[in-house]
């Protein structure tokens, strides 16, 4: 059993980012960039611990690549800083940064063998020997499990295979941030699920930390120790991929992260320990058994995942708090769950998902058309005002 | 669906052609042969047009030049060379070629040096071409989409005019009172008296490169433009400083456009002809104009062919087997 001390202290070491007293490897203060009138980052502050792998997402121009290119040293900040172990980065060049990118398209050199690619990094380091490049080479190769093709072209390689290399090429020169943009986008699903927890193993095997930029939810969830999202060149959540998740501050990041059923309404009950939301979507009440801050009288959002819903044949005795009526109006069936598309008395769309745990039978299933009560938790609605 | 594909040259697949043939699929050019045995289709149709051009128009005269060349020069025939084929009145076929017109050219000093010379020049013209056309190649390919095209007919404008005018209009630059003395020695006074850049190997050179410099730039720019610019980038990242990456990364991809540039150059201008006549020293001359001395003043046919086939056969037999190695690299490594 562990004592609530060593509890903290190894939660302290596991998350950097709840102790106060941690210093921050990255720091990015104030970073704003802006071509022309666009403000492609606005006023982003970060904190980000050594060996993090810290994923920054967000949908296409959401200046997410921006601040990456920032941190390479190829696009320079407009205003504010950024320091890489204590050391301000201003005005110092790309090839002079203890920073390495991994880039979208990989960007690996067609006319160099695997070895050579890998190298070349190395070579440009003042009083490496070549018996010490080779070496490192080596031992990146075997890694990244890609001794068989050091001879090869990057043209003769899979695309996971050259994934692999662009990795071992930036890892080789063991910087102090590995910046990877998007660096799962160019496999097929069953490679990059692969490929991601060989990421994480590696990462922890060299202790290296890492900025990831996507726009897939699901490649961050799995990736990161923290999520920072991006909306208009402006960090809108910083959490771990559970907060992110299940607490979101905003409709925004609710709505971006996953897929939610969202009801706006108001307030009518304000206690610490419980809120009653009207809702004019819902055409009825949302019951939720934890407090919120926000005005009396305020638009609120509640926001409901799918798979926190119920579906029922019949409508429930105990309860006409958190439940609605509504009829099924489309069946996706996915395999693991199937989701349904029931459309209640307001004509608003609910999404619901439920695991399918038994194998039913054509009666058993829920039909289309059929009417079916929906019903969830006081704990499931999250409620963001803006 | 796509038939079982034909074994070259087998009877069953060409029962209906003569042995000709069947002997030209088995021990033709390769290539050629393959490309007859799948297209036996309409698609030869296609083909057979510019075929039947080079044939006409390429294959034919070169075999004509290539008899002259081996034929005895009778001064006073017309045309002025004995027959190589000739029927006898026993219905047998003389067959007269002499190879003294070739082994003239390599005993006689003043084709020796003319080879030598137009070599020196072309190559010399090609690394200046080069030296000016890659910066300003890259230039172009860097540049803004907007500029660019703009910039690309800028370099294509002087083909608007006249070859031969623009030749010209260097002499006039270039003579004794022409427009560069004329500023240098009359108005400032920089030189003590005026510079002889007419009828130089300088003024050779001007010339050379000033009107092949377009077609270094084109191919160069071709290929520079199509170069992806996050390779940069990764060298960077990974530690090259500007030049280095240069060196390392754009440079090696572009070596297929320096190529072409340089052959594009470096063959027209060993055969120059206009430019040395023109601007060129009256000491000492290029092959080209040798050839048309031998043509048209000596009228000795056969040796002004040999001058051309060996100028072929200089030019084009190093450059094949270059390209020949090159597609052999290009395949092993799509392998």
């Amino acid at each position: 059993m562990l004592t609530a001390e060593r509890r903290t202290e190894k939660k302290n070491k596991d998350e950097p980012w709840r102790d106060p007293h941690a210093e921050a490897y990255v720091r990015i203060e104030n970073i704003t960039k802006r071509f022309g009138d666009f403000v492609a980052v606005n006023n982003v502050s970060l904190k980000i611990f050594k060996g993090e792998i810290f994923c920054l997402l967000g949908g296409s121009g959401c200046g997410k690549s921006t601040l990456l290119r920032m941190l390479a040293g190829f696009e320079s900040p407009s205003s504010g800083s950024i320091f890489l172990d204590g050391q301000d980065m201003a005005g110092v060049p790309p090839y002079e940064r203890p920073v390495n990118m991994m880039f979208q398209s990989y960007a690996l050199f067609p006319h160099m063998t695997v070895e050579k690619n890998i190298a070349f990094g190395l070579e440009q380091e003042k009083g490496l020997s070549r018996s010490d490049i080779a070496t490192r080479v080596t031992d990146i190769l075997e890694i990244v499990k890609l001794g068989p093709f050091a001879a090869r072209r990057p043209h003769q390689l899979s695309g996971g295979q050259r994934q692999r290399v662009a990795l071992a090429r930036a890892l080789v020169k063991r910087p102090k941030l590995l910046l990877l943009d998007e660096p799962l986008g160019a496999l097929d699903k069953k490679l990059r699920e692969a490929t991601q927890f060989e990421l994480i193993n590696i990462q922890e095997q060299l202790g290296v930390t890492f900025i990831v930029v996507t726009h897939d939810q699901e490649e961050s969830m799995t990736l990161a120790s923290r999520i920072g999202v991006m909306n208009r060149g402006e960090i809108v959540q910083i959490g771990t991929p559970t907060e992110i998740y299940e607490f979101p501050q905003n409709k925004f990041v609710a709505d971006f992260i996953g897929s939610v059923n969202m009801f706006e309404g108001t307030m009518i009950e304000d206690l610490p320990d419980r809120v009653r939301i009207k809702s004019d979507d819902l055409g009825g009440v949302i019951y939720v058994d934890h407090g919120i801050s926000s005005a009396p009288g305020a638009i609120v959002y509640a926001a409901i995942r799918p798979e926190k819903i119920s579906i029922l044949r019949a409508p429930p005795a105990d309860t006409t708090e958190n439940c609605v009526k509504g009829v099924v109006k489309e069946i996706a069936y996915m395999g693991d769950v199937s989701i349904y598309l029931v459309k209640i008395d307001t004509g608003k769309m609910v999404r619901v998902t439920l695991p399918n745990i038994e194998r039913l039978s054509d009666d058993e299933r829920i039909l289309w058309d059929e009417t079916v009560w929906l019903t969830w938790h006081g704990s499931s609605p999250v409620v963001v005002t803006q | 669906m796509k038939p079982a594909a034909r074994t070259l040259g087998s009877r069953d697949a060409y029962g209906r052609l003569s042995p000709l043939w069947i002997f030209l699929l088995r021990y033709g050019p390769p290539r050629w042969s393959e490309y007859v045995v799948q297209n036996w289709t309409g698609q030869r149709l296609v083909i057979a047009v510019p075929y039947l051009w080079l044939l006409v128009f390429f294959l034919i005269p070169f075999l004509i030049v290539l008899k002259i060349s081996f034929a005895e020069f009778s001064p006073l025939g017309r045309p002025p060379y004995e027959p190589v084929f000739q029927w006898l009145e026993e219905g047998a076929l003389q067959v007269k070629l002499l190879i003294g017109s070739y082994v003239y050219l390599f005993n006689e000093p003043l084709y020796v040096s003319a080879w030598f010379y137009s070599l020196k020049v072309a190559f010399f013209s090609t690394l200046f071409c080069l030296a000016l056309g890659y910066p300003m190649a890259y230039a172009i390919a860097r540049s803004p989409p907007t500029q660019r095209n703009v910039l690309l007919l800028l370099i294509i404008l002087p083909f608007w005019t006249s070859f031969l005018l623009r030749v010209y209009a260097w002499v006039g630059l270039l003579k004794t009172d022409g427009l560069i003395n004329q500023v240098l020695f009359k108005w400032f006074g920089i030189v003590d008296e005026p510079l002889a850049m007419m009828n130089t190997s300088f003024a050779v050179y001007i010339g050379i490169v000033y009107s092949y410099l377009p077609f270094m730039i084109l191919p160069l720019y071709s290929n520079l433009e199509k170069h992806d610019n996050t390779l940069l980038e990764a060298a960077q990242d990974l530690g090259a400083g500007p030049i280095k990456s240069f060196l390392r990364v754009t440079l090696p991809l572009s070596f297929p456009g320096i190529v072409a540039g340089s052959l594009l150059v470096f063959i027209p201008a060993v055969g120059e002809y206009v430019i040395p006549s023109l601007l060129g020293r009256t000491d000492q001359l290029m092959v080209a104009k040798l050839l048309s001395d031998e043509f048209f003043l000596n009228r000795d046919w056969p040796r002004a062919s040999a001058v051309a086939i060996a100028m072929l056969l200089l030019l084009v037999v190093p450059i094949m087997i270059f390209q020949r190695f090159q597609n052999k690299e290009l395949q092993a490594a799509r392998k």
